[in-house]
């Protein structure tokens, strides 16, 4: 059986790898010249005649859509009517006013509704959490998850949205948002760093009641919101239920704005490119290290204070097994999070229309890939290595996957998409080894593995596999191109990750563990050990998950 | 050593910054941030996962 697994992998990289490969294709011949029919200028008075449906064909009904949506649904800004006949009526000016507001309108529409989707990938993250669980903490782990919604909201309203976007400038795919332009900044060698935002505490700060910051709050808001939901896993079982809420209000706060400002907000990270030449700059398209390795590497700062689990390590170190409750949560749980990925990942052009927007298709497909290739890889490496397809670890290489996908979502093409997917899926396996048995942590989902170590990959893959073909207005942080990697020539693309890289790990989890240090300090963070074992959801909730069973 | 652990893994970080201001090539560049990704990793795993190591519930 395991040779029969090693040849089907063999042959899937060898496809992958000759898939790859660029074809040496003849260059194609350039069209003839066809000459140009006479234009003529488009008028007011042309206007005028366009026909409209009859009054009376619509009061029929229109059952096929073919009277709905006309010339009389255009804003007129100087209308005719029986007060004003002498009014100018449909003008060019109103055409060109509507197109615009047109296009500005279905990025709004797939900006918000992609926020949605992300919004319900919290549904997803609690009942995988939930289910990799004991049922006697069942209802602390979902409650844990249901709250850090709120808690996060209320966090990033107050500040963390004001300090990560509050200078980030024009979003031309969301009209503009003209008062996100004030960033505090300090000069390091000779350039600009920016550090934080200083525009839109509470969204009513010097002129941020606006449409299209309302828009990009909700979208980024969600994107906090998945970074702090994935810290819940990696404390479980132990973690007391005000020290999480504490600890979740300062990472929403503080600690996740910071980084995502210096990445997505116009500080320093994204300027790499424009004040230093390396490449495009920090390039994270959906968040692999904006959300997810920040996510994973505070989980990991968690899961080293809160300590392990009563019973998870023996005397000797050696490591227990301690089985989830519900498997049928956690692979529920993964199709959840694969659904609601694709407006994680689609969702970051902010927009379907103009500048790139139609790259969401690539988007979209890239990330259902390495999705797929994720599971395959965590799959058989498990069935290779342990004897059998383990399922927890299967939906894990299928998060896996799409955690390493989602920084180079936009930048690479399908093949690398596949390759970086199956990458991640054998990569969270050896992590969780790693973690577990070498580094003595306690990670009861694997969200050290899942989120930071494959955030980490995905950051870095941008820098490897960017295609250079990518095009979102003609320029990508300030830097005029596509976003191209190291196998497609530009090592200094693959620097400014390496950049990235070092900054999670050298000050997000310098910071979050600092913060929780002090925390843990004024509310000690771990429960009691009767508590413990006694599972938490009687001492921190008042209720069982299931009243009417016998727990162990 | 939770502290020294923190300390080191923040001085990798300040090595990968230090790597704009005092190296220009790519090359350059990319052996200092290097180098300033394995000090933090040092400090996470060899420091500051020691030192909870070293006290861990499990062992008492």
């Amino acid at each position: 059986m395991r040779k029969l697994l090693l040849g089907f992998t063999l042959a899937l990289s060898l496809t992958c790898l000759y898939a790859q490969t660029p074809a040496a294709a003849p260059p194609a011949a350039a069209p003839p010249p066809v000459a140009a029919p006479a234009a003529t200028p488009l008028t007011d008075a042309d206007l005028k005649n366009i026909p409209t449906p009859k009054a009376e064909d619509r009061a029929k009904g229109d059952p096929d859509g073919g009277l709905t949506g006309n010339v009389s649904d255009i804003a007129v800004a100087d209308p005719i009517t029986d007060k004003t006949p002498k009014a100018k009526g449909l003008t060019l000016g109103d055409m060109a006013n509507q197109v615009g507001q047109n296009k500005i309108a279905i990025n709004f529409v797939w900006t918000l509704i992609t926020g949605f989707m992300v919004m319900f990938m919290q549904a997803g993250f609690a009942i995988v959490e939930t289910g990799l669980c004991r049922a006697k903490n069942a209802n602390h782990t979902m409650m844990m998850n249901f709250m850090v919604y709120g808690t996060g909201l209320l966090a990033y309203w107050i500040c963390g949205f004001a300090l990560q976007m509050g200078g980030v400038g024009a979003l031309g795919n969301l009209g503009g948002t003209p008062p996100l332009v004030n960033e505090f900044a300090i000069t390091l060698f000779g350039k600009p760093f920016g550090l934080w935002g200083q525009t839109g505490f509470f969204l009513m700060h010097k002129g941020t009641y606006d449409v299209g910051v309302m828009v990009i709050f909700l979208f980024q808001m969600v994107f906090m919101d998945t970074a702090l939901t994935i810290v819940t896993g990696s404390a479980a079982e132990r973690w007391k239920f005000t020290a999480f809420l504490l600890s979740s209000f300062i990472l929403g706060a503080f600690t996740y704005p910071i980084f995502a400002n210096w990445a997505w907000g116009g500080g320093w990270l994204a300027n790499l490119g424009a004040n230093f030449g390396l490449g495009h700059g920090y390039s994270d398209f959906a968040g692999s290290g904006v959300v997810h390795a920040v996510g994973g590497l505070s989980a990991l700062a968690l899961g080293l204070i809160v300590g392990p689990r009563i019973g998870k390590f023996n005397r000797d170190g050696k490591p227990n097994a301690i089985p989830g409750h519900d498997i049928t949560y956690v692979l529920l749980g993964c199709f959840i999070l694969a659904f609601g990925w694709f407006g994680f990942n689609p969702g970051s052009t902010l927009g379907a229309s103009g500048n790139g927007g139609l790259r969401i298709g690539s988007v979209a497909v890239n990330t259902m890939l390495a999705g797929m290739t994720g599971s395959f890889g965590a799959m058989f490496y498990m069935w290779m290595r342990y004897g059998k397809p383990d399922a927890s670890m299967t939906g894990n290489g299928l998060l896996a996957g799409l955690v390493a996908i989602t920084a180079p979502s936009g930048f690479v093409n399908p093949v690398a998409s596949g390759i970086i997917g199956v990458i991640a899926g054998v990569l969270v396996c050896l992590s969780v080894e790693f973690v577990e048995r070498t580094m003595k942590v306690d990670d009861p989902v694997g969200a050290i593995s899942v989120h930071g170590v494959n955030g980490i990959w995905g950051v870095i893959a941008v820098g490897l596999f960017a295609d250079g073909k990518s095009n979102y207005g003609g320029s990508w942080n300030g830097v005029n191109g596509s976003v191209t990697g190291l196998f497609y020539g530009d090592a200094g693309q693959l620097v400014a990750q390496l950049v990235g890289v070092s900054t999670l790990l050298g000050f997000v989890f310098v910071m979050t563990m600092v913060l929780n240090l002090i925390l843990d300090m004024v509310v000690k963070q771990r429960s009691p050990a009767k508590d413990e074992l006694e599972g938490l959801d009687i001492p921190e909730i008042g209720s069982l998950a299931y009243p009417e069973f016998q727990l162990k | 050593m939770v502290l020294v652990g923190i300390l080191v893994t923040f001085l990798g970080f300040v090595i990968s910054l230090l790597s704009l201001g005092m190296a220009s090539g790519v090359s350059s560049r990319m052996v200092m941030v290097l180098v300033g990704i394995l000090v933090s990793l040092v400090g996470i795993v060899g420091v500051i996962n020691k030192a909870y190591v070293n006290n861990a519930i499990w062992k008492k």
